[in-house]
């Protein structure tokens, strides 16, 4: 019996996007698996955030996209039972308290449990009576995550969930995501700055340039296709005649990062490691013809 | 339906201020001004045009007192819509609210219904507390105004619950009636903010003023459009109902005023509003659902 590849979760063809006359979004095509965690990083502006939008159904667009199987734009009450995101973290009602919070969401989304919200906030400094306003940005943080995690969901969404936070809330954030919510059937979709900070946690990663997607692969693939060498100085020119797609002289070393290169040609020359998704992330985004080399 | 409850629960929390704790106060600030007028003999009652009965005073009160609550309540409602359809982006929530399995549609029905319901009972049962107060101060008056008759707390009862009834049809019916204006002053909102306010009026003067200009001048004084506007402005009660219900000895008779209320009303005008702003709120909800700024 042959196995079939599960339906995807995300599935998005010749994506377009335009405000006015200027097109953000260049026609993207991808898929993203059930069970999966991505994530995707971009410069500022590059259409990380509109994609997220179009793919939420806060946005409207050009081409296909599925989410659920659902058209995003045309259903996205209906597909809310089944997607939760966070897209700033300081959307919540300022006006409630935390019980009103939950007992609000409680009543309006039929896949929030209530008890489990309380459950993850117990441990923290937000309380039940605390209004929302009053709360510190790195308890709204602590709260809207006790409030999406709490949702039986089959795809969450975080655009820059720790925009502001501090670096402690930072790792609480993605420890309590990666330890309390993460399942084989769940999907996360994560867009942040401090994509150093999440690696360690994804499955895939996207880097997306000026509305187009630069890269789409398995965090697997990354490691066996890139590699970054230390270069000897005695050895710069050799390692440049095998076509670095990036190279960087700091404090009198040379990093190159290989795109495909076998690491047994790259062993000679120096130091061989894959490169962190950051590396990668400036070398991918500056990549050059011929690997100009920045000071 | 839950989730609806829920939505128009969320109004309730987000306004309360306008519709519960506002008139609260005022409420106490007249009680505490009464009663002291009361107390330190500065009341003057033109007692040349008649004595009245304590519990004709007391029926005179609670209606005088209903309809300034009930100005209050248009003035509060027209402010509620203004703010109420913009007010996810104005604190940025819009996102939260979008991250729920809610349709915008039913986002803002919600509004228009908390509008339509919730915030008119608030202010209903401020007209009974405010006939509380007045029972009291009445009361009061009688030691201070010994020519008063003593009225009986079920007399006084019964007129709570007659004129209580004509108060209740009369802010439902209004509501109902004035709807099509709350709708308009909302959907501006969910376009221009704050700036729905001047526009709710600007934008009907400049179509009176187009109407004026392009075409011939053979309606009525303020052009056709504007006089359909100020007409359909128009929920009052007939004055010689109104007199003759409240400025006699006897108890005013509230079948007389609900039945001259009911056929003033033009039935057709108010389904026509009523389906001006379910299409308003329609048109809010599709504007809503297509721009996210915040």
């Amino acid at each position: 019996m042959s196995e079939t590849a599960p339906l995807p979760i995300v599935s998005a063809r010749g994506l377009r996007k335009r405000f006015g006359k200027a097109e953000i979004l260049h026609g993207l095509d991808f898929d993203i698996p059930p069970g999966r965690i991505y994530g995707l990083v971009g410069h500022n502006g590059a259409g990380k955030t509109t994609t997220l939008n179009a793919l939420l159904g806060l946005t409207s667009y050009e081409g296909t996209v599925r989410v659920l199987g659902q058209d995003p734009y045309q259903k996205r009450a209906s597909l809310m039972e089944n997607v939760a995101f966070i897209s700033d973290v300081a959307s919540l009602p300022r006006f409630l308290r935390v019980r009103e919070l939950f007992a609000l969401v409680s009543n309006i989304h039929p896949k929030f449990d209530q008890a489990r919200a309380r459950s993850f906030l117990e441990g923290t400094d937000v309380k039940m009576d605390a209004r929302i306003k009053n709360l510190s940005k790195g308890m709204i943080a602590q709260l809207h995550l006790a409030v999406v995690m709490a949702i039986d969901a089959k795809l969450l969404v975080l655009d820059e969930p720790t925009l502001g936070l501090d670096i402690t809330y930072r790792k609480r954030f993605y420890r309590r995501l990666l330890e309390d919510y993460m399942t084989e059937e769940r999907t996360l979709l994560i867009t942040t700055h401090q994509v150093d900070e999440i690696e360690f946690m994804l499955s895939d990663i996207m880097f997306m340039r000026e509305g187009e997607l630069v890269l789409h692969m398995q965090m697997e693939t990354v490691s066996t296709r890139y590699a970054q060498v230390l270069v000897d100085p005695a050895n710069v020119a050799a390692a440049r005649a095998l076509g670095p797609i990036y190279a960087e002289t700091r404090f009198g070393q040379t990093a190159m990062v290989f795109d495909g290169v076998d690491r047994d040609k790259l062993e000679p020359f120096g130091a061989v490691s894959t490169p962190t998704l950051s590396d990668l992330f400036v070398a991918l985004m500056q990549r050059t013809p011929g690997a100009g080399e920045r000071q | 339906m839950k989730a609806m409850v829920a939505l128009i629960k969320r109004e309730y929390l987000e306004h309360r201020g306008a519709f519960l704790y506002a008139p609260l106060g005022l409420l106490a600030i007249f009680t505490l001004a009464v009663a002291s007028a009361l107390v330190l003999n500065k009341v003057r009652l033109p007692f040349e045009v008649g004595v009245p009965s304590a519990l004709k005073l007391y029926e005179l009160g609670l209606a005088f007192s209903a309809a300034l609550w009930f100005v209050y309540l248009m003035v509060a409602l027209f402010f509620y819509y203004a703010d109420a359809f913009s007010a996810d982006r104005r604190n940025n929530s819009m996102f939260f609210w979008k991250s729920m399995p809610v349709s915008d549609f039913k986002v803002l029905s919600s509004k228009m219904l908390a509008g339509m319901t919730i915030f008119p009972a608030l202010i209903f049962l401020a007209v009974l507390a405010t006939g509380v107060v007045l029972y009291l101060h009445t009361m009061l008056a009688l030691a201070v105004m010994p020519r008063l008759a003593v009225p009986g707390v079920f007399e006084v009862i019964a007129t709570s619950f007659r004129l209580g009834l004509f108060i209740l049809v009369y802010m439902g019916l209004a509501v109902l009636w004035y709807a099509p204006y709350f709708a308009w002053v909302g959907a501006l909102s969910t376009v221009f903010r704050r700036w729905s306010i001047p526009l709710a009026f600007l934008i009907p003067a400049l179509v009176g003023l187009l109407e004026k200009l392009f075409l011939p001048d053979n309606g009525p004084g303020a052009g056709y459009f504007l006089s359909f506007v100020r007409q359909r402005a128009d929920f009052s009660l007939d004055h010689s109902d109104l007199e003759l219900a409240f400025f006699s000895e006897a108890p005013a008779n509230i079948g007389l005023l609900l039945q001259s209320l009911l056929a003033r009303i033009d039935w057709p005008q108010m389904a026509a509003g009523l389906i001006f702003a379910a299409l308003a709120v329609y048109a809010a909800s599709e504007y809503r659902r297509r721009v996210i700024s915040t």
